[in-house]
């Protein structure tokens, strides 16, 4: 289904249940594009297709408003290149069949001036695949898993700090710079079989290995698991220094909860996810003393960028934005960015590879802190680590953006 | 692998178990009393749970409290359901119809929980949630202990009310034989709305027992729906005490399974048990004839 109203989609209207919802959004987007005939020299089309229905339609919405408010930020300001710019936004339902055919729509039909990429790494894969065969620049807002980069893209560039390996980049940088004596000797770990989930823990597990923590526990989950009374057993009869937990939400409180009740006091908890959530605080009370946490995207960061981003985004929504939000920012203002630099925004393959070739060699700075990336699109930078200090969670690592002085050992909780 | 281990997986063996057995007696129940298959028990048993966290979100109460509402409204709701639906479907094909009558049911309380309090996970804030006792060296988390506490007084009562009253004569009159019961002048088909209703009534008190120490969603329901079912065939289907022996039994091996084998491997102990069960005793193991299993 089409978010856009253009001479070509009148004439292939779908008779779906969905299509009044289409117009209603197109009138929305026409007033932010200035020419509603679309592709002519004063404007840059950038075509999308996102998951706006099916299986991930919660995130997908979010990438949406985060590209629709980074459109209208530009045009605000004056556009690309003094030309507007224009979203052209498909909905895949969530198929990674029908992301592919979007895409070759979008390239091939439509000839859109440039592509931005969908949410998550099933998506995310087929959609660069399209992009690459036709020489495209593809930049995209979601799709951390190492799969992603292991397909051989030289056209991919993944708009966030870090992939999942490197979640606790800056935690084991801190852990490994702490006197022997005060160091934590040994750690625990337990993750969901899920490969964002452990990627985390495991990119942990391997730097602390490396520096000689040893490791006692490791725990596997499958994603349906509820009760986690065995494997905190596990965990605290080994008395671990520090315990990591590959989670996602429901997994990483639980467990949180079980380690509790065993009166397991480490030195140091780090999970993923779960305590960077709403929810989080509501669900275990003042419990959080110490918790640690990596994260992609905080509206405190004091980046510039980030900053009039909020400010932005806080005005024409009338609340603070999410990291699928921010995500999407960032992809456009890594396209904004190599645009500006190479001076061109046209489907030919020598302005794409020049764009291509620009982003290996250089560093954007964006709502997430400067970017660049390796020749695979792996970007080189590294997740924020906050911790819930006196019943808030605050930026600890990297120390120029700290909020707060890491603690540690963490008070027992 | 250390004595305290052993002994500390021993003791959440058996609290999981008491757990598990007070979820799986309303579903035996069901069965025992009008043959049906009831899907939508553990989506009440959710029900239930989300009830507790609203009136704890709302009231600031102990969930517990939430009991002396959500016992009654489900007693009336199962009464209301058999007399309403199940007694309504053809006896040839009672079993198998109210698989499809009960799935319906558990997919309209899924999606209303989702309609009423979206999909975010909950869980109760309990200033006790991790307070725990200490029995030579291992831990005992309170919660559990108050779950395992419900599921022991729910079970006994039930026994007792089975055993030891008019009603539960009369009840198990009908499940012996209906036509007798009915000669003897007992109203058969008020006893089984009421008996339905018991059965529900259980499932409030677990939901309630199981929101203490866990996080709930409206889909975590398909979660438990299997392991329940394969605790009732494995325990005799119809059969109180056999479920619950069988829940305690489930409940330890699958915690002590956990040491060596992990969480994915000790899961499959459900499905092992009721494969077995199947193949060499497919009454279950404490079902005789079905007329001595109360």
């Amino acid at each position: 289904m089409r978010f856009t109203k253009t001479p070509t989609a009148s004439k292939r209207s779908r008779a779906t249940l969905a299509a009044a919802a289409a117009v209603t959004l197109a009138s929305t987007l026409a007033a932010c594009g200035a020419a509603e005939e679309g592709g002519g020299d004063d404007e840059i089309v950038i075509g999308i297709s996102l998951p706006l229905t099916g299986d991930f339609s919660e995130p997908g919405k979010g990438i949406q408003r985060g590209y629709e408010a980074w459109a209208e930020y530009v045009n605000d300001n004056g556009g690309l290149l003094g030309r507007d710019v224009r979203l052209e936004m498909l909905d895949d339902q969530s198929s990674a069949e029908r992301v592919a055919a979007d895409y070759e729509k979008l390239i091939n039909q439509e000839q859109v001036d440039l592509v931005v990429g969908p949410f998550s790494t099933r998506l995310v894969i087929p959609a660069a695949q399209v992009a690459q065969d036709y020489g495209y620049l593809f930049v995209e807002p979601a799709g951390a898993a190492p799969e992603v980069f292991e397909e051989g893209f030289e056209n991919l560039f993944y708009a966030a700090p870090a992939v999942a390996d490197d979640h606790y980049k800056l935690l084991a940088e801190h852990i490994l710079a702490m006197p022997e004596s005060e160091r934590p000797k040994t750690a625990a770990y337990a993750s969901m079989d899920d490969p964002f989930a452990q990627g985390t823990a495991y990119g942990l597990k391997d730097a602390l290995e490396e520096g000689g923590i040893k490791t006692v526990a490791d725990e596997v989950y499958p994603p349906n698991t509820t009760d986690f009374s065995s494997i905190a057993a596990k965990i605290a009869d080994t008395k671990a220094d520090m315990v990591v937990g590959g989670s996602q939400y429901q997994d990483g409180v639980n467990l949180i909860v079980a380690l509790q009740q065993l009166d397991y006091q480490p030195k140091l908890a780090a999970f993923s996810t779960a305590p960077t959530e709403t929810e989080f605080a509501e669900a275990i009370g003042d419990k959080t003393q110490g918790i640690i946490a990596p994260t992609g995207y905080t509206t405190k960061a004091d980046y510039p960028e980030n900053q009039e981003f909020v400010k932005f985004y806080e005005e024409k929504h009338g609340e603070a934005p999410g990291e699928d939000e921010a995500n999407a920012w960032t992809t456009g203002q890594v396209v904004a960015a190599a645009v500006e630099a190479v001076e061109c925004a046209e489907p030919d393959p020598d302005c794409q590879s020049k764009l291509i070739d620009w982003l290996h060699e250089n560093e954007v700075e964006t709502v997430v802190g400067p970017l660049s990336w390796d020749d695979k699109g792996r970007p080189q930078s590294a997740h924020m680590i906050q911790q819930w200090v006196d019943g808030e969670i605050k930026i600890v690592l990297p120390e120029d953006q700290a909020e707060a002085e890491f603690v540690y050992p963490k008070p027992a909780w | 692998m250390s004595g305290s281990l052993l002994l500390q997986s021993l003791i959440l063996g058996l609290l999981l178990g008491g757990l598990y057995a007070l979820l799986a007696a309303g579903l035996t129940l069901y069965f025992g009393v009008m043959r049906v298959v009831m899907i939508a028990h553990s989506a009440f048993l959710i029900l239930a749970a989300y009830l507790a966290w609203f009136f704890t979100t709302q009231t600031g109460l102990d969930p517990l409290l939430s009991l002396i509402i959500t016992v009654p409204l489900f007693f009336a709701a199962g009464y209301g359901m058999q007399r309403a639906l199940l007694s309504r479907l053809r006896p040839a094909t009672l079993t198998m119809m109210s698989v499809l009558l009960t799935f319906a049911i558990a997919l309209i309380i899924e999606g209303g929980l989702g309609y009423l309090f979206s999909g975010t996970q909950r869980r109760i804030q309990l200033g006790y949630s991790s307070a725990s006792l200490e029995l030579w060296g291992a831990r005992i988390a309170v919660v559990k202990l108050v779950a395992f506490g419900l599921a022991a007084v729910s079970l006994l009562a039930l026994y007792l009310l089975l055993k030891k009253t008019r009603f539960g004569q009369a009840l198990r009159a009908t499940i012996q034989h209906r036509e007798a019961a009915q000669l003897l002048g007992i109203d058969t088909d008020r006893i089984a709305g009421f008996g339905f209703g018991l059965g529900l009534a259980t499932a409030a008190v677990g939901g309630t027992a199981l929101a203490l120490d866990a996080t709930i969603y409206p889909s975590l329901h398909w979660h438990w729906i299997g392991p329940l079912m394969a605790i009732i065939v494995i325990g005799g289907l119809g059969s109180i005490p056999g479920a619950a022996v069988a829940a305690m039994l489930l409940g330890v091996t699958q915690a002590l399974l956990q040491i060596p084998m992990g969480t994915t491997w000790a899961q499959t102990v459900f499905y092992l048990a009721l494969f077995a069960t199947l193949m060499f005793r497919p009454q279950g193991f404490f079902g005789g004839r079905l007329a001595q299993r109360f």
